[in-house]
C-alpha cells in the first residue's frame, strides 16, 4: 500500500453566512430569467393594468374631477376593498401566466441535465434547493402582485390622507397576505409541474391546464349538481374567497374560508409532496 | 500514523426491490483508488453512497471521519463530479466554477482566484469566458472536474474521470491525480476501462452485481487468489522442448506456444510449484531468457473472478 504524508492544508478561511450562499441559487436564476425576453415582455405588460389603477386612484381622490357626474359613478370610482380585489384578479392572471412561462426553467433543466448531484455536492440540502426555487419565483411575481398592490394603497394613503389609512388598514395587509398565498400557491404549481416533467413547454402547459382545468371541472360538477361546493376545487376560486374575507367584500355564493383553506392545504402538501419525491438527486428507474 | 480513511461498514443499499450494493465492508486508505466493475456492477451507487446523495439503508459510511448524512461537512473536504454533463449550457466555464465556489462560501474575489487556478490546472483558461455548450466533449469532461478541485478538497470522487479526454490531457490529468494523492489525499475513481486503472491506481476495488469481489493492490488481490490459474510467458529460444517438460508437470493446466516458436504461454494453478519446476529446467541446461506474469492486470483479475472481461 502507498503511504502518502499529509501535505495538504485545509481551508481555515472565512466563509461568508448562510442566506448570502442561500442567495447565490436565486440571484444565479433570476439573472438567466432577466435574459428572457418574453419574460421582461409580460413583466413589463402586468405593469399596465397597475399603472390605469393608479390613475384611478388619482382620479378617485380628486373630487373636482368627478364634479357634475353622476353620484352613482363616484360611488363606482370610490378605493375600496372592491376595487382591490378587481385589481388582485387580473395581476393574479398576470402571475399565473409568468409561472408557466418563468418555473419550468427553474428544475426541469436541472432533471433533465441530471444536475442535482452537482448542487447536492455542495453544503447545498435538498430543501435548499427547493426553497431556493420557490424564493426565484416568489421575488418575481411579487413585482406583480403585492408591490403594485401595496404601492396603490400607499398612494391612496398618500392621497386620502391618515385618517383613511386608520379605517382602511385592513385593506393592506389583505393585499399583502392575499397576493402571498396566491404567489406562494402558483409557485407551488410552477414548481412541481417542472420537477415532474422535464420538457418545459409540457411544464408550462401544466401550469396553465392545472388551474384553467380545475376551473372547468368545478363549473361542471357546479352545473351538473346544481351545487356551489364545487367551486372548492378550484384552486383560484378557493383563493379569491379568501380575498374577499381579507378585504372584507361581500363573498359570492359558495363554500367557505374553512373549506377553501383546507382545499388549499390539501393542494400545498399535495405539490410538496410531489417535489419531495421528484427532487432526488439520484433517480432510478426501476 | 492513523491515516483519515474512507470506511464501509456492512453497507447495503436497495432500491426498492433492485440490489444497489450488498453487505460492503471497504476501507479506503488515502492514495489513488479505482472502483472497477461493468456497468450496473454498483460503481456509480458506491460513489453516491460516498458524497450524502443516497443513503444506506443498512450499515454505516464514514468519510475521514465524516458521515455523509453531515452535507455541510462533507461537502467542504469532498469533490465529485458525475459521468453527466450536467452543468448549465448558457454558463460559461469560468461562471459556473465561480458559482459553485460561491456556494461553498467562498468571497467572490476568492471564488474567482480559485476558479482561475482550477481553470488552469485543466488547461481551459483560454476557454473560460466561453460557453459550455460550445465546449467539446473533452472540454465539458475537463470543466466537471474543474468543478470538482476548484475547491482543493482532500476527498475526489470523480465518475469515469478520463472519459472523452484526449491522450495529452489524460496524461495531465493523471498527473494531478497522482499529484493529489501524493499530499495524502483521496483520490476515487470509476472506470471500466482496466488499462488505465492498472496505470494509474494504488489500489483497485472490483464490484460485481452490487458485491465487492476483491480490494487492494493489484497484485496482492492476485496473490490471494490462489486456486485460480495463473498466465506467464516464458521467453526462451526452445520453445517446443519446454513446452513438452512443462506438461509433465500436474500444476499445469494449459501451455500455448508463440507463432515464432520463441515463447509461450503457460497457465499453471501454483505459483510456487511453478518456480521450482522452471528452475528444474533451467538447472538441466535449457535457456530461458524470461519469464514475466500475463495476469497482473485488473482485466485478467476481473475475468477470472466474474467469469468476463469489461
Amino acid at each position: 500500500m502507498a503511504v502518502y504524508r499529509r501535505g495538504y492544508n485545509r481551508y481555515k478561511g472565512r466563509i461568508t453566512g448562510r442566506w448570502t450562499r442561500f442567495m447565490v441559487l436565486p440571484r444565479f436564476a433570476w439573472r438567466r430569467l432577466f435574459q428572457q425576453r418574453l419574460v421582461v415582455l409580460l413583466l413589463v405588460s402586468a405593469m399596465v393594468w397597475p399603472l390605469l389603477c393608479a390613475g384611478f386612484v388619482y382620479i378617485s381622490n380628486h373630487a373636482e374631477l368627478l364634479k357634475g357626474l353622476d353620484s352613482e359613478f363616484q360611488r363606482f370610482v370610490e378605493v375600496s376593498g372592491n376595487f382591490f380585489i378587481i385589481f388582485m384578479n387580473v395581476q393574479a392572471l398576470f402571475a399565473v401566466f409568468l409561472a408557466a412561462l418563468a418555473g419550468p426553467g427553474l428544475i426541469a433543466p436541472d432533471l433533465a441535465n441530471n444536475a442535482l448531484p452537482l448542487y447536492f455536492s455542495r453544503p447545498v440540502t435538498r430543501a435548499d434547493y427547493a426553497l431556493a426555487k420557490l424564493v426565484v419565483l416568489f421575488g418575481m411575481l411579487s413585482i406583480v402582485t403585492w408591490v403594485p398592490g401595496l404601492v396603490l394603497f400607499g398612494m391612496q394613503v398618500g392621497m386620502a390622507g391618515g385618517w383613511w389609512f386608520w379605517s382602511n388598514w385592513s385593506l393592506g395587509f389583505g393585499i399583502f397576505s392575499g397576493f402571498a398565498i396566491w404567489v406562494l400557491l402558483v409557485s407551488m404549481v410552477a414548481l412541481a409541474g417542472s420537477a415532474y416533467v422535464k420538457w418545459r413547454m409540457v411544464a408550462g402547459g401544466l401550469v396553465l391546464g392545472f388551474f384553467f382545468i380545475l376551473a372547468g371541472v368545478a363549473t361542471m360538477i357546479n352545473g351538473v349538481f346544481r351545487v356551489t361546493w364545487g367551486h372548492a376545487l378550484n384552486p383560484a376560486w378557493a383563493v379569491n374567497r379568501l380575498w374577499f374575507a381579507l378585504l372584507s367584500v361581500d363573498p359570492p355564493d359558495g363554500p367557505g374560508v374553512v373549506a377553501c383553506v383546507s382545499v388549499l392545504a390539501g393542494i400545498t402538501l399535495f405539490l410538496a409532496l410531489v417535489l419531495e419525491r421528484k427532487l432526488r438527486p439520484v433517480e432510478v428507474i426501476r | 500514523m492513523n491515516a483519515p480513511a474512507v470506511i464501509f461498514e456492512e453497507v447495503s443499499k436497495f432500491y426498492g426491490e433492485v440490489l444497489g450494493v450488498n453487505r460492503v465492508t471497504l476501507r479506503i486508505p488515502p492514495g489513488i483508488t479505482s472502483l472497477v466493475g461493468p456497468n450496473g456492477s454498483g460503481k456509480t451507487t458506491l460513489m453516491n453512497l460516498m458524497t450524502g446523495l443516497i443513503h444506506p439503508d443498512h450499515g454505516s459510511i464514514l468519510m475521514r471521519g465524516i458521515s455523509p448524512r453531515d452535507p455541510e461537512r462533507l461537502m467542504r473536504i469532498t469533490g465529485y463530479a458525475t459521468q453527466y454533463d450536467a452543468a448549465p449550457r448558457r454558463a460559461t466555464g469560468f461562471s459556473f466554477i465561480t458559482t459553485g465556489l460561491l456556494l461553498f462560501g467562498y468571497s467572490r474575489a476568492e471564488a474567482e482566484e480559485k476558479a482561475w487556478k482550477a481553470l488552469e490546472r485543466l488547461s481551459l483558461t483560454d476557454a473560460a469566458h466561453r460557453r459550455i455548450a460550445a465546449y467539446s466533449k473533452g472540454m465539458r469532461q475537463r470543466v466537471r472536474l474543474a468543478q470538482a478541485i476548484a475547491h482543493e478538497p482532500e476527498l475526489l470522487v470523480l465518475d469515469e474521470p478520463l472519459n472523452g479526454l484526449d491522450p495529452l490531457v489524460r496524461a495531465e490529468t493523471i498527473a494531478l491525480f497522482r499529484s493529489w494523492a501524493s499530499e495524502g489525499r483521496h483520490v476515487i475513481l470509476s472506470s471500466h476501462v482496466l488499462q488505465e486503472v492498472d496505470v494509474i491506481s494504488d489500489q483497485v476495488v472490483l464490484i460485481a452485481n452490487g458485491m465487492i469481489l476483491a480490494e487492494g493492490e493489484i497484485r496482492n488481490v492476485r496473490e490471494e487468489i490462489h486456486e485460480r490459474p495463473s498466465q506467464f510467458i516464458i521467453r526462451c529460444p526452445d520453445a517446443s522442448r519446454i513446452a513438452s517438460l512443462l506438461f509433465n508437470e500436474d500444476h499445469i493446466s494449459e501451455v500455448r506456444l508463440n507463432d515464432d516458436r520463441m515463447g509461450l504461454l503457460v497457465m499453471t494453478r501454483d505459483h510456487r510449484q511453478f518456480s521450482l519446476a522452471l528452475g528444474r529446467i533451467a538447472s538441466a541446461g535449457h535457456r530461458i531468457d524470461g519469464v514475466i506474469p500475463a495476469d497482473e492486470n485488473v482485466d485478467a483479475l476481473y475475468e477470472y473472478l466474474i467469469g468476463e472481461s469489461c
